[in-house]
Parts: structure tokens; C-alpha cells; sequence
């Protein structure tokens, strides 16, 4: 779509001088934001001095002669990706004299083709800044004040500290982000072992924990199957509980695709007619939380009509039977009570996915976050496997996640539950990460609390080994009582690094917790609500955090595939890159030489490309170890040589590699592997991106075979399932000589997720196998809660008939370090009062809690008022034109006043609201408590204010998709 | 000679609104000026389609056979511009437009518009090319660099397409005929779905 | 006498809604046409654009989106005047008003009633008194009245040119001036006509109160009109303000009214919601002021070269009787019986000393 060049005045291409590391020219703009405008200003009058016409005089007719180069100095064009979504949008940046001027499409990006949404083209703004938190300030007596870096930390790590030596070190909750770079993450992680507790995690905890755990224990990988590129090899397409035209949307780009070249259906399932929905072939409402009905409804008709594909099933699947008699309970006429869908249409969804094979399954937070999210997760999964969709191209579970680099933050464990690599917590996982960072094992052991808080077959376990508090219950880690709470002593600090507390339920309860904590830190560019929501006089610190394009590492999009970010622009104002920032405070907390052993740090800001190549050395469970940065560099500086729905490069100096080295990349960087474009596909050697399903859950369950029937990936010299692979299966096999002698030693008692010489993968490899073993799917997660997935009736449910039938779980006493409600909850009746069943999502305008695209104004414009949308229906029935304002009461009696957006989108009786809005709460404006010039543009009451409790049974994921509600005129 | 348009492919648009922000981007227009906009019909009811909205370039302008002044000129490529050193800030085009394209700052004094501001097909204005002059009153141009305008190169469905009107009948045409192959493909069915019910 | 001037007063309101009754009727039925008109053309306009759906994808996308509904109506995130409304439906009638129908018939209407004037003053020159003037003045307007009528003059002509300018200058200044040099007079014109518009408020309201007596229609008024003011049929008798003049004040006042509340709105553009009630504004504004300023140009022509000593009402504030029995007969015959007012004027006509000293009867002489 180039057109002729029509003037010869063109902005020549940066030629690499390289302004941006020049400090002496960097004076006027680097450091401090900057408009176009500005910019365009300044340098016209270095340039000649002429002045600007301004525009006051009416019809001035005198044309300046201005210089035909706007500004001077060289455009130097950079590479980045966009920091919002997990689609991993490909951005180039255009940047003069060190400040950020243009941004173009990045045409020749696989993943976009320059495409970009709202928020994707708008990150320039990111260069502007004006509503950034711009220096550290703490709050005194109710007033900000500024403070130096090193005040700031010294005060911080002096509580710190004096907290640890009073409680615990689990009385500090460190509150990672998905919005760190895979570098970042990795150190916050790192960090959080050198502290010594294991009250570390982030917001996947809220977005696809259920998903992680779900699908993990059902094939393997707790990850996006495909990717994006992928649907276009569908031919047909089924969404579950997700809007991706607005949460996703260039991924609609991939959809279209099939949809129009492959005729492909489309079937949306989802409680609101969305903006996605409207493009469907298909569009089924469904009552909200009822997903595991919908989909055995649908597999109900498969089963009955002899659909399925019974060779994969026999081949790769166990457990299908148990399924089969779950389904069985679930005629059409049940599925119409508990869903609300008629039988005809279950019936055409599920005869066309029967009959558009492959099909990808796609489902987002609508599936996930439930009290019964893993059991939704793992019907989706057991739906594909039925139809034998998985591990081929244009199938698959493609589970779109969530924020830019949530999948990264995940797989490098900033996690309550797991040390990176989902290695867990247990003596081998800190072994082997002891020896990663080169550490002894005890002294990390003795950084922890040296008590116990559960016990295990009657002995104590080390709290080293105990999962921590998950940040959606961190409120309870503060506010219940602690005889109650399954360690030392309450959460009394808090680190937001990167967090927006609107984005979780129970709003009020919040402001309570972060009341009675003794500090209160935010490490984020903004000040975010946590600086505003409480009445907190002092004890608040605020510490500027870069955002991602003023500084440079990988992040892994939701497909898995990881790409390197460079360096648009300094950091502005006094702004600090999270790992800098993390650095300092390590350094006061005495960690840093532990923290940074292998690492070198320059000026206080360790080396990224270390930090890289360290995660590479271990995280050998999910194939991070080939990826190295300048793999990873080169494939960003050639992204153009990818294929756009292969992803394979063809040609060109990545030759026959997956773009971003989809993980598995198996072995070290020098093994060269492609990445792993399709989880489980056997059709490809594991040597070119194929695989069989993990074999993680033993070889054998009561007399039946774990391991797959006669199924392997091409080329594998095993025609047959086999187990995981350790010294003692090569030796078996006769393999163990093909390592080298230094392998041997390494690999000796290890097996292929500890072999830190990476020699039994690469011999595994070799021989065509899988490093992690050949095994079935399991249907049945016999270690869950609800090894079949059931259905479940929501906490809070205006399904007072259905409650008997499908009851919730009953309390739980200590459930990751806490006490749990479910029945006790479920056991009133709160539909009289509260008669709308109340959901929320995603606008396209705004990213998470909204405080960084509120505070931009090209986005926050578009976004003014936060709503509810109502059917008009309710909206007549509550004397509510649109428009108006309305109080929405949530089940436990917060309350949020909100605009009324009368529409057909949501079903009569259900009401939605957007969760992006924060600095309002209960009808109050807070702006005057944000420091000055630091509050975003837009405010808004925050939806989850009025979400109640519920959390997942295995995750402890929140409810925030289906709670109950109130609305009454304001 | 080119004849520089717009299209957007209302089975495609998903109101993402990144041509907005990419127009701001680009342009940097001031918060309540929109140069583009897009608009959903039929929200949440079958049928709902979005569509992207600004200056269509006409080839028979309304603007232009109003204004008062003929601040309105058309380029070779067939784009409509004008000269805001002209502009009397009269509206009418705002009147006369089919598109809802003129826009005016609302921060000029006494409730009175300022000059009028619209889509400029990212090809600037009557200042020298390039010049900070361009960029303050009009804008990016892109043109001149052989680009199109930024809303339709960073669309995320590639709804909205901008280029010579030739070749976007083109990518039209294939787009019909890859659609017409399916009989039930496009369309929601709403009546299964129920939710005309 | 109560009785009397009860009766009077309710045959007045009946003549009053009589007058605005047919002046709406004058008003409106001119606009039927353009209506039917605009109506053919939309109409003519979407088949056009069906035939030539095949070349241009755009096109074609309109004609879907007014296939499909007819609503143009939608949502959007963009806030602004109008900013959910897909296709302006309006616009193109507007345009079509302002292109092909205002600009042109208002030139013809304007410039041929400015030609029929020239010509009949060609033709048959200045109507002078008959007998020459007497020298006996009468008074017939006071210093209030000659204040408003004057201050209304010239803010109406200080608008009309403005307006005109805006309306003609692109064909006639352009050429001259150069775009840009017509800029800053159009600019210049914009404002002014603006700044002032408000003025002409004051004007009408000031018009309508100080000669609404005597502007009452009456029977033989149709007589009047019947003889077309004289013009055929012999000479028609009249009060103190025959039917034309009488129509001419009921113009300024409807017209007037018409231009101040469709002005008002045009200035305050920016609190009227909806573009479509601008341009209907619009459309009233041009309409009114072209058929005021036509109709001005007769006035004018009557009040100075037209008619001997009719300017000295304006001036001076009295008549000669000469002129007053040959144009207001009836009137004369009043102002005769009530000669001290009739001394008055001769008195300050002869020592020119008393400024604004014409008596209205039944008032004091001096203010």
C-alpha cells in the first residue's frame, strides 16, 4: 500500500548515529517529555531562529519561510512492541534527538502486519508522559511529598527490615506485573527467593491461573496451544468468555482471515453480545457461569451422533469414559435450564465444529474467572481433545492471555505457588535454582521464615516449600485475624510493583487492608489507585517506575513466542527501569550480591542480556533456554523474513526458525532449536517444533496406561508412548553415550528439566523424542477438586432452583495459607435483594486498572464515563434512561455510581460494567488525593468495587464474572 | 491520475477505534477535535456493523461548493484540503458535509468556533511541505513521503483501507468474492441465537 | 369612550393575528417548492449512486449502510455535535439551498427588484408634491422614533453588506481581492456581523414598540393594495401610514424577528445541539434577509428620490402638508383639527432652534 513518492522532501532514514546515547546533545529532550509539537517548535528555532506563526491573529495570510526538514537531527527508527496486550504488536518507533516524534506501522511484523488497536496506536504518548508519576514521593500527613531515590529506598528498606526482624519476611507481599519484561520478572522472582518468602505473585493470579492450572494438568503446558497466526489454518472457530474485538483486537485480524479465506464459522458463546459477537456465524447467549454446561451440552450431541474422533481418543486421551458418563447427565433439556440455550442451537454449534475440522477453541477471562475456573478450562480442553483438534495446525486451545508480557511473567514464576519454569517449590525445584544462581541451597533456606505454617504426611514443612498468599487474597493476608492465617503473622507491607488494585474484587475491603498495613509502596510509572483509594495520612511511598520503552528486554506473547525490545527513549523524568529500581532496593535490603552473582550491573542497573542468558541456563521445563538475546535480537532486526502464518522464516539469517522461538525452544542456544510454533503436533520432528503430549502424571493409573498408544512425533525412533527422560531412561535406552563426556557429568542423576548442560534434551531430541516423555491427555484430573469438571452453581446465584442440584464447594479452612468460603456464602439467598446477576470485562480504549491509557488523553478521550451496561428491559423497569446516573449495589453492599448504557448487548437481568475505572469509590471524586499532575485524565468509579467474594477451587482465581447486583436511580 | 480514498469494510471494522488514536497520534490533534470517528448502528441488535468515519475526500465536495471563502482545494490525488489561513470558522461546511468531517476547536472565545480542522488524508496543507508551519495547522504529511494516511495503515483488521480508488475496488472485489463462497458465513444468526426474541 | 377603545383594542388583536397569519403564509409557501424539490433530489441522488456502486468501494459502503437501515443514528466514542450520526442527511439539502437556490434567486430577486426600482425611476422619475410644498409642516415622527428608525437603518445596512459579502463575495470579491486578501474582508466581515448582530435585536424590539400605532391593517387598507398604492386605479386615501408602508413594518418586524432568532442561534453555535437545526437556521436567516433588503431597496427609493419630501419625516421629523394630504389624506385631515401641533412644527421648522421639538398631539412639546 506504498504510493509513489510524490515530494523528493522526505525525511531521510536515520542514518546510525546514535543521538540517543549521546548525552551532550541530549540536554533539552532527553529526560523530560516532550510533544511532537515541542519538539517541532525547539528545533525550528535552533534551526533558523524563525519564529513560529501562531494562530491568534484571525486570516493571516503571511506564510513563514520555514525550513523544509521539520527539526533537526537524523530519524533513527527502533523496534518495539506494544506494552498493552499479549498479541505482541510490533511498533517502530521513529525518535530525533532522543525524543520520541513518530511512530509508524511495522508492516513486515508476523504477528500484526502494522496493525494496531486504540491502544496500539496511541503508545507514543508514552513518549509525552504528562501524567506520569515523576518523581519518588512519600505521603506526609496526608500531604505528597517529594523525596530523593535515595531517601526513598533507605525509608522503605529501613521498614522493611524492621518488619522482617519483628514478624516475618512473609509479612512483606511483593506484587509483581505482568507489565515487567521477561528480565524483570525473572529478577522480581529472584528477588523475592533472596527476601525469603514466597508471598510473590502477579495479576495472572486474576487473569488465566485457572487456565495454567487446567490445562497444565491436562497435556502438559499450561500455555496458548497454537497462535494467532495459526487461526489461519482453522476452519472453524469457537470463543468462549472472550471479546476479543476489544481485549484483543488485532488478533480479529488472524480471525477474519480464516473466516473469510476458509469460510471458516465462527461461534461466539458469551452472556453479552459483543463487539466480537456481532461478526459471528453464530451467536449463543449463555447464562453467565454456566460454560461447563454449554460445552458437555455440546459434546453431549458429539458423543450421541458418534462425532468424536475415537483414534485420537484411543490413541492420546484418558479418561474420555468418565467424561462420557458426566455428559451423559447432560441432556439438552438440562442444558436449556441451567444455560438457557435451546437445543437447536447447541446442536448447530456443536455440529459445526463437528464438521469444520480442525477447529481452534478461544477463550479468555469469561471462562476463567469462576469459583469452578479449572473446571471450565478443562472442559474447553476436553471438548478439543474429543474432536481430536489438538496438536495440529488450525486447532488447538488458543487461549488468548492477557496483559504484554503476562505469559512471560508466568513462565518465569512470579508466582506464589512456583519458582520459575513451574518447577514448583519443592527441595529439587530450589535445588536446582540454587544452582542456577549459583547459591548454597541453605543459605536461601535460612532467608526464610525458620517455622513451619502446615505439615505434610505429620511433618513440618519448611515455609520455603508452602505456597504463599495469592494476590487475589492478599486483602485476607492483611485483614483476617491471624490465628487464622497459615503463617507468622499478617501481611503488614505491601509492594505494588506494577499492580492496579481496581482490577480485583472486594473494593472496600481493600481500602480497609491497605489502611492497617504499616507500608505502603507503589513501584509503577503512575501513581495508580493504591495511592488513593485509602485514607492513609503517611506511610505511602510512591517510586517511579520506566515503562517498557525506556529500557529493553524480551517479552513472550501469548503465543509463547518471545521478542526483544529496544530502547526508545531515556527514562523520563526521575523514572528508574524496574530492574534498576529492584537492584537499589536489593542493595539496602543486603541481597544484591546474591541477586546479581552472575549478572554484571553497570551503575546500578544490572545488564539485561545477563539477566537473560541466566533465566536460558534454567528454565529448562518449558525450553526458555534456546532463546537467547541475540537469537532473539536478530529475529526482531528480521522479522520481515517470518512467514505470516507459518511464522517460520524462510531464508534470511533466521532461516527455518519460528518467529520469537515459541517455547519449548528446547536446549541451549547453541542447539539452534526453531521454537515450537504448535503444542503437540506430531506430525513434525521435535528437532522442527513438533511434540507429544507431556507425560507429567506418571506412565500408569489404576491398571490403565498413561503413555500414548501408538502415537509419537514424526520421526521418533520410540513407536510408542515412553516416560520423561533422566539419565536412567537414556541409560535404558542405550542413549546415555551420545552425550558428550562434559554432559555425562552434568546430566548424571539429573533429568531433563535439572540438566543444566542441557545434554539429555539434546540427545532425547536427537533421537526424535520429546524431551519431556509421550503421554496422553488426561480428561480426568484426578488431583483436583473436581477430577471431572462439573458444573457449579456461582457463590452468589439468582439460580435459587439450581443451588441443590449443583452446589458449591463447602468452606475450607487453610487454603493457601488462608481461610476459604464457598458454602457458607452460597447458602443464603441473596437474589431478592440483589436481582440482576452483575459481570464485567474489557473496553478497547483501556488497558487492566486503566491508569496508564487514562493518562493518555488520545485514549482516555474516547473513554470519559464509567457505565453499566443495562438491557432496556431492566432499565425500564428501574426507571433508568440512558444516560443517567445509577447506583449499582454489589451483593456484600459496596456500592458505585455510574452512568447508565442502556443497551441490547447485555441479556435482561444481567447488568456489565468495564473494570478499567479507578479513582472514584462510592460516588466520591478522589482526584485531589493523587499527587499534583499525576492524576489520569479520566476517573471513573472502579467495577470491582461492587464484585464480591468467590475464588477458584484450585487457584484461588476471583470470581469477577458473575456476582449479583442492585440498581437503583442515582 | 490517483484518486486517493477511503474505504471501510463494515464486515470487518470491530470499532477498535485505532484510527482514532492513530490520527491523534500522528496528528496530534487536541483533546474534542476528531478528525475520525467511528460510529456503530444497530448497537447490540442484529445487524450491528461499525464503520469508520472522517473525510471521504468527495470528489464534488460540499465543503467546498459552500464555503464562502473556497478555502477548499483538491490535490492531483484527488484529496480535498484546505487553507486555514482562509478559514473563517463559519461551520458551514459542517452544515454541508454528509460525513460529519469539519471540525472546530471549542476552545476559541465567546462560544464561537475557531478555524475549521478535518482529515487531511495525512497529506498536510498549503505550507511548505514538511515545515513546522504544515505540521502545526494541518498535520502529518504523509503523502509527501510516498505513505498513506496512518489510521488506515495501522487499522487492526484492515477494515479501513486508504489508497488510489483502483486498487481499493480491488481488494474489495476479492474480499466479496472470498465472502460470497459461503452461504452461512456471514451474518449472525440471530434467530437460533435468539436474541431477537 | 372605555367602550370604545375595548372594542378597538379587540378588533386590533384580530387584525394583529390576521397579519401574522399571512405573513407566515408569505413566509412559508415560498419554501414549499425547495422542499418537494430537495426531497426529488435526495431521492434522485441514491439511484445515481447505485449505478456507479460497481467503481468505487466507497460508494458502495454508504449505499450498504443505507440498504441495510435507515438509521443513520449510532453510537460512538467520540464525543462531539452529531458525532453518532453516520450520514448527515440534512447536509446535502442545505447545500443545495445555499448553492443553487440562495445565491442564485437571491441575486435575481435582489438585483431585479434593485432593476425594476432603477427602471420605474427612469420611467417615471421623482413623484413630486403636487402644488409644490406649502411650507406648513406637520409633524410626523418624534425623535425617538427617527433614533430607532436610523439606528435600525444602519445596523441593518452594516449586516446586510457583512451578510452579502459572505453570501456574494466569493463570485465578486475574490476575483479582485485574491483569496487570501478576501480572507481578511470575510474574516473581518464574519466578526463584525457577529459583534453586531445582537444590535439588530434592539433595533426590531425598538421598531415594533415605537410605530406599531398606526400600523394596524384596517378595510381600507384593501382598497389600498387593490389600487396597487396608487400606482393604477387613481389615488387611494390613507391614514397616517398607507398599507405599503404599513406592510413594510410588519416585514421588519416578522423578518427582523426571523433574522434575530435564527442569528442568535447561528452565534451561539456552539449551545445548539445538532447541526441540523443550524442549518435550518440558516436557511430562515438567508431567506429573510434577502427579502428584507429587496424589499428595502423599494423603501428607500419611495423615502428619498421616489417621492418628493418624504425623506423630511425622517430628517426633520415633520411633512409638508402638501405632502401629507397627497400621500395620507385621512391623516392630514386629523393633524389639521389638531392645529396647535401643527404651529408646534412650523415654529421649530421656522426658528430651526428647538432640536426634537416636533409634538406628537396630546404631548408637550420639548423633552
Amino acid at each position: 500500500m506504498k504510493l509513489i513518492k510524490k515530494s523528493d522532501q522526505v525525511i531521510a532514514p536515520g542514518t546510525e548515529n546514535s543521538m540517543l546515547q549521546d548525552n551532550t546533545t541530549l540536554d533539552a529532550s532527553a529526560g523530560s517529555s516532550m510533544t511532537r509539537r515541542e519538539f517541532l517548535h525547539n528545533s525550528s528555532l535552533v534551526a533558523g531562529g524563525a519564529a513560529l506563526t501562531t494562530m491568534f491573529s484571525p486570516s493571516m495570510m503571511k506564510k513563514a519561510n520555514a525550513t523544509a526538514a521539520s527539526g533537526s537531527g537524523a530519524v533513527k527508527e527502533i523496534k518495539t512492541v506494544c506494552t498493552h496486550c499479549s498479541v505482541g504488536c510490533g511498533i517502530i518507533a521513529e525518535v530525533q534527538n532522543g525524543v520520541w516524534t513518530g511512530q509508524e506501522p511495522a508492516f513486515d511484523n508476523p504477528f500484526n502486519l502494522g496493525a494496531h488497536c486504540a491502544k496500539g496506536a496511541s503508545v507514543r504518548e508514552h513518549g509525552h508522559g504528562e501524567r506520569r508519576l515523576k518523581y519518588p514521593m512519600k505521603l506526609v500527613d496526608g500531604k505528597w511529598k517529594k523525596l530523593s531515590w535515595d531517601q526513598a529506598i533507605n525509608e522503605v528498606g529501613d521498614k522493611l527490615l524492621e518488619i522482617r526482624e519483628q514478624s516475618s519476611p512473609d509479612s512483606v507481599y511483593l506484587l509483581g506485573s505482568a507489565k515487567h519484561s521477561n528480565e524483570q520478572a525473572y529478577l522480581f522472582r529472584k528477588f523475592a527467593a533472596m527476601w525469603g518468602t514466597n508471598n510473590v505473585d502477579h495479576q495472572a493470579r486474576i487473569c488465566h491461573s485457572t487456565t495454567v492450572a487446567g490445562v497444565a494438568n491436562t497435556w502438559g503446558y499450561g500455555a496458548m496451544t497454537n497462535s494467532l497466526n495459526d487461526i489461519h489454518n482453522s476452519k472453524a472457530i469457537m470463543l468462549v468468555g472472550g471479546n476479543p474485538a476489544e481485549a484483543h483486537p488485532v488478533s480479529l485480524l488472524h480471525i477474519f482471515k480464516a473466516k473469510e479465506e476458509n469460510n471458516a464459522p465462527l461461534i461466539v458463546i458469551d452472556p453479552r453480545f459483543t463487539r466480537t459477537a456481532t461478526h459471528a456465524s453464530q451467536f449463543v447467549r449463555i447464562r453467565p457461569g454456566t460454560d461447563v454446561p454449554i460445552v458437555w451440552g455440546m459434546l453431549h450431541h458429539i458423543f450421541k451422533n458418534g462425532w468424536e474422533d475415537k483414534e485420537f481418543i484411543r490413541q492420546r486421551v484418558y479418561g474420555m469414559d468418565e467424561i462420557k458418563k458426566e455428559v451423559a447427565k447432560w441432556n439438552p433439556e438440562e442444558v436449556e435450564r441451567v444455560t438457557g440455550v435451546p437445543e437447536k442451537e447447541v446442536y448447530a454449534a456443536a455440529k459445526t465444529m463437528a464438521e469444520h475440522r480442525p477447529g481452534t477453541f478461544i477463550w479468555c477471562m469469561g471462562g476463567t474467572q469462576h469459583t469452578i475456573g479449572n473446571n471450565n478450562t478443562r472442559a474447553y480442553c476436553v471438548f478439543q481433545l474429543a474432536l481430536g483438534n489438538m496438536g495440529v495446525a488450525g486447532g488447538g486451545t488458543n487461549i488468548f492471555r492477557g496483559h504484554d508480557n503476562v505469559q512471560g511473567a508466568t513462565d518465569l514464576g512470579v508466582l506464589a505457588n512456583t519458582l520459575p519454569g513451574y518447577y514448583g517449590l519443592s527441595d529439587g525445584a530450589w535445588k536446582h535454582w540454587a544452582g542456577v544462581w549459583d547459591l548454597d541451597v541453605e543459605w536461601v533456606k535460612s532467608r526464610f521464615d525458620p517455622g513451619s505454617y502446615e505439615q505434610s504426611k505429620d511433618k513440618d514443612v519448611p515455609v520455603m516449600n508452602t505456597k504463599g498468599i495469592p494476590v487475589s487474597r492478599w486483602i485476607d493476608g492483611v485483614l483476617e485475624d491471624k490465628a487464622n492465617i497459615a503463617q507468622k503473622d499478617n501481611v503488614r507491607a505491601m509492594i505494588f510493583w506494577g499492580h492496579s488494585p481496581n482490577s480485583q474484587t472486594r473494593g472496600l475491603e481493600m481500602k480497609k487492608a491497605m489502611e492497617k498495613l504499616d507500608m505502603l509502596v507503589v513501584v509503577d510509572p503512575y501513581p495508580t489507585v493504591s495511592a488513593v483509594m485509602h485514607d492513609r495520612k503517611d506511610g505511602v511511598y510512591l517510586l517511579p517506575a520506566s515503562t517498557q520503552f525506556e529500557t529493553y528486554g524480551s517479552a513472550t506473547a501469548t503465543n509463547r513466542s518471545l521478542q526483544w525490545r529496544d530502547q526508545v527513549i531515556e527514562p523520563l523524568f526521575e523514572s528508574l527501569p524496574d530492574h534498576t529500581i529492584m537492584y537499589k532496593l536489593a542493595k539496602k535490603l543486603g541481597i544484591a550480591d546474591q541477586l546479581t552473582r552472575h549478572i554484571e550491573v553497570k551503575n546500578d542497573e544490572p545488564v539485561v542480556e545477563d539477566i537473560t542468558r541466566e533465566f536460558n541456563r534454567g528454565m529448562w521445563t518449558i525450553g526458555y533456554t534456546g532463546q537467547s538475546p541475540e537469537r532473539m535480537k536478530l529475529q526482531q532486526q528480521n522479522w520481515g523474513t517470518f512467514d505470516f502464518t507459518t511464522l517460520k522464516a524462510e531464508g534470511g539469517p533466521c532461516d527455518g526458525e519460528y518467529y520469537g522461538m515459541p517455547w519449548p525452544c528446547w536446549g541451549n542456544p547453541e542447539m539452534n532449536h526453531p521454537g515450537t510454533p504448535n503444542l503437540y503436533d506430531t506430525s513434525k520432528n521435535v528437532a522442527d517444533g513438533g511434540l507429544t503430549f507431556r507425560a507429567r502424571f506418571g506412565v500408569e493409573r489404576n491398571g490403565v496406561n498413561l503413555l500414548a498408544e501408538n502415537s509419537y512425533s514424526r520421526g521418533s525412533e520410540i513407536k510408542d508412548g515412553y516416560p520423561e527422560f533422566s539419565d536412567k531412561v537414556l541409560k535404558k535406552l542405550g542413549w546415555w553415550d551420545d552425550l558428550t563426556a562434559e554432559e555425562k557429568q552434568a546430566a548424571e542423576g539429573k533429568n531433563w528439566k535439572t540438566d543444566l548442560s542441557g545434554g539429555i534434551q539434546r540427545v532425547a531430541i536427537k533421537h526424535g523424542c520429546a524431551p519431556f516423555g509421550n503421554a496422553k491427555a488426561r480428561a480426568v484430573v484426578w488431583t483436583f477438586p473436581d477430577p471431572v469438571p462439573i458444573h457449579r452453581e456461582p457463590l452468589y446465584t439468582s439460580r435459587r432452583d439450581l443451588v441443590e442440584k449443583y452446589p458449591t464447594y463447602e468452606d475450607r479452612k487453610s487454603f493457601w495459607r488462608l481461610p476459604t468460603r464457598y458454602g457458607s456464602i452460597q447458602a443464603r439467598d441473596y437474589s431478592g435483594d440483589y436481582p440482576i446477576i452483575l459481570t464485567s470485562g474489557r473496553l478497547v480504549e483501556y488497558e487492566g486498572g486503566g491508569d496508564e491509557s487514562r493518562s493518555n488523553p488520545w485514549l482516555a478521550e474516547l473513554q470519559q464515563h464509567m457505565f453499566v451496561e443495562m438491557n432496556p428491559r431492566d432499565a425500564n423497569n428501574t426507571g433508568v434512561k440512558d444516560g443517567q446516573d445509577v447506583w449499582v449495589e454489589g451483593a456484600e453492599g459496596a456500592r458505585v455510581k455510574v452512568k447508565a448504557l442502556v443497551t441490547r448487548r447485555v441479556a435482561p437481568g444481567v447488568a456489565f460494567m468495564p473494570f478499567h475505572f479507578g479513582g472514584h469509590l462510592e460516588g466520591k471524586d478522589l482526584r485531589h488525593k493523587y499527587p499534583e499532575g499525576a492524576d489520569p485524565y479520566v476517573l471513573g468509579e472502579a467495577a470491582n468495587t461492587a464484585m464480591s467474594y468467590g475464588y477458584d477451587s484450585v487457584t484461588q482465581m476471583q470470581e469477577s464474572k458473575c456476582s449479583l447486583c442492585r440498581i437503583t436511580k442515582a | 491520475m490517483a484518486r486517493m480514498k477511503f474505504y471501510c469494510d463494515a464486515e470487518r471494522c470491530i470499532e477498535c477505534n485505532g484510527c482514532v488514536t492513530a490520527c491523534k497520534n500522528e496528528n496530534e490533534v487536541p483533546w474534542g477535535v476528531n478528525r475520525r470517528r467511528v460510529v456503530t448502528i444497530k448497537d447490540g441488535e442484529p445487524g450491528e456493523r461499525s464503520l469508520s468515519v472522517a473525510c471521504m475526500h468527495c470528489s464534488d465536495a460540499p465543503c467546498a461548493a459552500v464555503c464562502p471563502v473556497d478555502c477548499f482545494y483538491t490535490t492531483d490525488d484527488g484529496i480535498v484540503l484546505h487553507d486555514k489561513d482562509i478559514c473563517i470558522g463559519c461551520g458551514y461546511c459542517f452544515y454541508a458535509c454528509p460525513f460529519g468531517a469539519p471540525q472546530f476547536p471549542s476552545d476559541a472565545a465567546f462560544a464561537s468556533r475557531g478555524k475549521m480542522d478535518k482529515c487531511t488524508f495525512c497529506a498536510g496543507g498549503p505550507e511548505v511541505t514538511h515545515s513546522s508551519e504544515e505540521f502545526t495547522k494541518y498535520g502529518s504529511n504523509r503523502v509527501a513521503e510516498g505513505k498513506l494516511p496512518l489510521c488506515a495503515e495501522m487499522c487492526s483488521t484492515k477494515a479501513l483501507l486508504a489508497g488510489d480508488a483502483d486498487v481499493l475496488s480491488d481488494i474489495y472485489r476479492k474480499r466479496m468474492v472470498n465472502r460470497g463462497a459461503s452461504v452461512m458465513n456471514w451474518g449472525v444468526q440471530f434467530k437460533k441465537a435468539g436474541i431477537d426474541g | 369612550m372605555a367602550a370604545e377603545n375595548r372594542h378597538n383594542s379587540g378588533r386590533v388583536r384580530k387584525i394583529v393575528l390576521f397579519c401574522v397569519f399571512s405573513l407566515l403564509v408569505v413566509v412559508t409557501v415560498p419554501l414549499i417548492p425547495y422542499a418537494i424539490d430537495a426531497y426529488a433530489v435526495a431521492g434522485k441522488q441514491a439511484s445515481v449512486e447505485k449505478v456507479a456502486a460497481l467503481e468505487n468501494p466507497a460508494i458502495n459502503l454508504w449505499n450498504d449502510v443505507r440498504q441495510r437501515n435507515e438509521r443513520t443514528q449510532g453510537l460512538t466514542q467520540v464525543q462531539g455535535v452529531d458525532s453518532g450520526v453516520l450520514i448527515n442527511k440534512a447536509g446535502e439539502d442545505w447545500r443545495r439551498f445555499r448553492v443553487e437556490q440562495l445565491v442564485p434567486y437571491g441575486a435575481w430577486f435582489m438585483g431585479g427588484i434593485l432593476g425594476a426600482i432603477v427602471l420605474y425611476y427612469l420611467l417615471k422619475g421623482t413623484q413630486m408634491m403636487p402644488g409644490g410644498p406649502t411650507g406648513v409642516r406637520i409633524p410626523r415622527t418624534t425623535l425617538n422614533q427617527r433614533t430607532a428608525h436610523w439606528f435600525t437603518a444602519g445596523v441593518f445596512w452594516l449586516l446586510a453588506v457583512t451578510g452579502l459579502i459572505l453570501l456574494y463575495g466569493r463570485f465578486v470579491l475574490i476575483p479582485i481581492l485574491g483569496s487570501e486578501g478576501f480572507a481578511v474582508t470575510a474574516s473581518a466581515c464574519k466578526e463584525m456581523h457577529n459583534l453586531f448582530g445582537p444590535l439588530f435585536i434592539l433595533a426590531v424590539v425598538a421598531m415594533f414598540v415605537l410605530f406599531i400605532k398606526g400600523n394596524m391593517y384596517n378595510l381600507g387598507d384593501l382598497k389600498w393594495f387593490a389600487k396597487g398604492g396608487g400606482m393604477f386605479g387613481g389615488h387611494v386615501s390613507a391614514g397616517r401610514f398607507n398599507a405599503g408602508e404599513k406592510t413594510w413594518f410588519w416585514l421588519v418586524i416578522m423578518f427582523g424577528s426571523a433574522l434575530c432568532v435564527s442569528g442568535l442561534l447561528l452565534v451561539l453555535a456552539a449551545l445548539v445541539p445538532g447541526r441540523e437545526v443550524l442549518s435550518l437556521a440558516h436557511m430562515f436567516h438567508g431567506i429573510s434577509a434577502v427579502l428584507l433588503i429587496a424589499v428595502s431597496f423599494g423603501h428607500i427609493y419611495l423615502g428619498t428620490v421616489g417621492v418628493e419630501g418624504t425623506l423630511d419625516s425622517m430628517t426633520t421629523g415633520s411633512v409638508d402638508a402638501a405632502w401629507a394630504k397627497a400621500h395620507h389624506d385621512q391623516w392630514y385631515a386629523e393633524m389639521m383639527n389638531d392645529s396647535a401641533a401643527v404651529e408646534a412644527a412650523d415654529q421649530e421648522q421656522g426658528s430651526g432652534l428647538v432640536e426634537g421639538g416636533v409634538a406628537k398631539p396630546g404631548q408637550a412639546p420639548g423633552v
